[in-house]
């Protein structure tokens, strides 16, 4: 059988199939669209707060007021107790209580230190930390001012006082990522998972589907008389094209439409993804050897999506992961081609920083093909061998 | 009616127990998969991550500094190099996780009040690990110029009680409510192993029904044709049970830990709920076209991006109006709002009941799904 045959009966077995079609065209595209929803409007926005404000003073009014006008804190309610605006927090109305103490004007005054309350419901951790960072930022700000004012009180001339407030200064910079972005905190990542598991999806319910044909001794012709590695080869120039295709459309388009930045070197990206497709491909028609029906490739791969996303060091970083979750990530190509193309795109990394992540993806690959051949070749050899035995 | 919904929960039972496949995700898949994010999770908080220091001062008040550093428990200086450019390189390599630069001449310029500026340039492409060092790094930087501002000012005045008002004027006491924060764990994995098992809950659905259909069972399973749904309900039975069980045993394990504030009760009904909708949703992409191997296709694209929709990692209120609306059409959402509730705040029965119902009225899809069944029933020689 010439070479074009087989890739025409590959094309026909795959795009025959509405479940694969489904999978590796439909829902790439749809989750393109999808997965970034949440964080299409990039920033967080304001939060709803509460004051309580037991001081009333002319200072407890200015710290309301340079509360109320940082970014992330917006007072919608000034409560009488703490107790009625932790009824405002439990029924939604609020996110966040600040509480100004009793005396505190005169405390300043007196120089007692006196403390500001600030609470947010801890329920979802962004939300924390905006507030505290706002407010934080805020009453440090304040506090300056009232240093600064006690220091002239005691005659210390303005300049020296105004420098004099702290001993040094602390400036952060943000490298990469500057505007703390989630979309591009999440999706970059997050797209390149997509793509490993739709393509083995795909291959998987092909493979599996193979197999059930073979048992049932159903299967077409080409797949018992072909070497397994002309199919193989056949198979990879199909996803290879159409997942190529996917990841210029995720890396080019996509992330030019969510303003997500692209750093990278065209080539060194393609380097990295040609690897990349090379290896989730491998594993693919490997997984698809093991599997025994067309059903079983999705929920298997479907399951491991949260626990790989986890896994590769984004969310949560590698130091603090368990060595066993470690070792188990670096057997799929997601872990290093998300730390790979993260470092080369969103970071402006060298490749040289990325090589060992760009040289795991190979062994992978060679590795997950080598067990592919060797186990699809016995797999045919066995059902032949029974099938005939039996007619 | 009660016979066939039985009749056919039996039968179900039946057939999980001669299927490996079945019985694997009914335990050890579930647990494993618990157990894999709860071990991720497992220390809660960011310890000793590994920084970079470029100090370019070499002095007393430097190496005061670096040893503040050194001390915090979210911070480790894993390397020291004279120049920016390495230390960069070494964030991109994400060999460390951001670099902290001390200026030439930074305690000469203390001592002449000049106030030098330490910098600090941190991996904010990772944006959790980014925010837990930056507010670590502004606390030992407000402490160490402290440290040194009150020995400055003792000098001046000779009143420690005094000058140390002086240095910080205004204090601020953080309360996290509920008092959870810091603590990651608790966060992620309360919302996480339940966005994994409401994908297994539809996958279960879909095989069960799915594979009757491969099998061509659905004549056998539908006998007479009638009570389509109670016979739908009583295959459901098994794995409904099964996986509220699942439920239950994370709940109590999870608030073991952390304090509950509610009812437990509500929160178990909740979770039954939760756990009926996505069958019956399950179901509805089923008869979509009664073909397995595409409805599991479906299942996924339902159910694979839920986490990022729930409002825990980033708020709900920032979302915009197709993300809440595909937010609203996950029973997933409605759950993790009334467990957060419950844990969180106990609000009342009479808050939540509104929530409650709106988890129950996602059982409203099985009335298309019983019309799908009956007309595909009648039609399809089985």
């Amino acid at each position: 059988m010439k070479f074009i045959e087989v890739l025409d009966a590959e094309l026909k077995g795959i795009f025959g199939d509405l479940a694969i079609v489904l999978t590796i065209l439909g829902g790439v595209i749809l989750y393109s669209f999808l997965y970034p929803q949440p964080y299409a409007k990039q920033s967080v926005s304001a939060l709803a707060t509460s004051i309580v404000d037991y001081d009333k003073s002319d200072l407890s009014r200015d710290i309301i007021f340079s509360l109320d006008a940082t970014p992330q804190i917006e007072i919608t309610r000034r409560d009488f107790s703490e107790m009625d605006a932790k009824d405002a927090l439990t029924r939604g109305e609020i996110k966040a209580i600040i509480v100004i103490p009793k005396d505190f004007k005169r405390d300043v005054t007196l120089q007692k230190s006196p403390t500001i309350a600030v609470g947010a419901d801890s329920s979802y951790f962004l939300i924390y930390g905006g507030v505290l960072e706002g407010a934080m930022k805020s009453i440090l700000t304040q506090g300056v001012k009232v240093k600064v004012a006690s220091l002239l009180k005691r005659q210390v001339p303005i300049v020296s006082a105004k420098v004099e407030y702290q001993s040094f200064s602390l400036k952060s910079i943000n490298l990469f990522n500057p505007n703390n972005s989630y979309t591009q905190y999440v999706v970059p990542a997050v797209f390149v998972l997509i793509l490993q598991q739709t393509m083995l999806i795909g291959l998987g319910i092909f493979g599996g589907g193979i197999n059930e044909k073979l048992k049932q001794n159903r299967v077409e012709s080409y797949l018992l008389d072909t070497p397994i590695w002309v199919i193989y080869l056949a198979r990879f120039i199909i996803f290879g094209v159409i997942f190529f295709i996917h990841m210029l459309f995720y890396f080019g388009f996509s992330f030019h439409y969510f303003e997500i930045s692209r750093l990278a070197e065209v080539g060194d990206l393609l380097t990295l993804g040609v690897a990349f497709i090379f290896s989730v491909f491998s594993l693919g028609i490997f997984l698809g050897t093991l599997f025994n029906t067309r059903e079983i490739a999705t929920p298997a791969i479907l399951l491991s999506s949260l626990p790989l996303v986890f896994s590769a060091g984004f969310v949560w970083p590698l130091e603090a992961l368990p060595s066993w979750i470690i070792a188990l990530s670096m057997l799929v190509p997601s872990t290093p081609a998300i730390q790979g193309f993260l470092g080369l795109n969103q970071m402006g990394a060298e490749f040289s920083a990325i090589i060992s992540h760009y040289t795991l993806l190979w062994i992978q690959g060679v590795i997950y093909l080598s067990l592919a051949l060797l186990i699809g070749a016995k797999r045919r050899e066995y059902t032949i061998s029974h099938t005939h035995h039996h007619s | 009616m009660l016979d066939a919904l039985i009749g056919s929960a039996l039968y179900e039972f039946k057939d999980i127990r001669g299927s490996w496949y079945k019985l694997l995700l009914l335990t050890l898949v579930p647990l494993s998969l618990a157990i894999v994010i709860i071990s991720i999770f497992g220390g809660g908080v960011v310890h000793k991550m590994p920084i970079v220091l470029v100090d370019n001062d070499h002095s007393k008040l430097s190496r005061l500094f670096a040893t503040h550093l050194d001390a915090s428990p979210t911070m480790d200086i894993s390397y020291r190099v004279t120049s920016a450019k390495e230390g960069i390189a070494l964030v991109q390599s994400t060999k460390a996780y951001g670099l902290i630069i001390i200026p030439n001449g930074f305690e000469k310029g203390v001592m002449l009040h000049l106030q030098p500026q330490i910098t600090a340039m941190l991996n904010t492409q990772y944006i959790l690990i980014g925010k837990i060092i930056t507010s670590d790094l502004t606390s030992i930087g407000m402490k160490s110029a402290a440290e040194i501002d009150y020995v400055q000012s003792l000098a001046h005045t000779q009143n420690s009680t005094a000058s140390l008002a002086t240095v910080a004027p205004i204090g601020i006491q953080i309360t996290p409510f509920f008092n959870t924060y810091k603590n990651y764990f608790y966060f992620l994995v309360s919302a996480l192993i339940p966005a994994i098992w409401q994908i297994l809950i539809v996958i279960t659905m879909l095989i069960a029904i799915g594979g009757m259909t491969k099998e061509r069972r659905l004549g056998e399973f539908f006998k007479d044709r009638r009570y389509t749904l109670a016979k739908l309900i009583g295959l459901a039975l098994p794995y409904t049970l099964i996986y509220t069980l699942w439920g239950i045993i994370f709940l109590l394990y999870l608030y073991s830990q952390w304090s509950f504030q509610g009812s437990f009760t509500v929160l178990i009904f909740a979770l039954f709920l939760t756990v009926i909708a996505y069958q019956s949703v399950a179901l509805l992409l089923f008869v979509t076209g009664f073909d397995y191997a595409r409805s599991l296709s479906l299942g996924a694209v339902y159910t694979a991006p839920a986490f990022a929709f729930l409002g825990i990692t980033f708020p709900i209120y920032s979302m915009n109006d197709f993300a809440l609306a595909w937010r609203d059409i996950l029973p997933l959402s409605h759950y993790l709002q009334i467990q957060i509730s419950q844990a969180n705040y106990g609000a009342d029965i009479w808050l939540e009941s509104g929530r409650l119902m709106i988890l129950a009225s996602f059982l409203v899809v099985l009335i298309p799904v019983v019309i799908r069944f009956k007309s595909y029933l009648s039609k399809e020689v089985l």
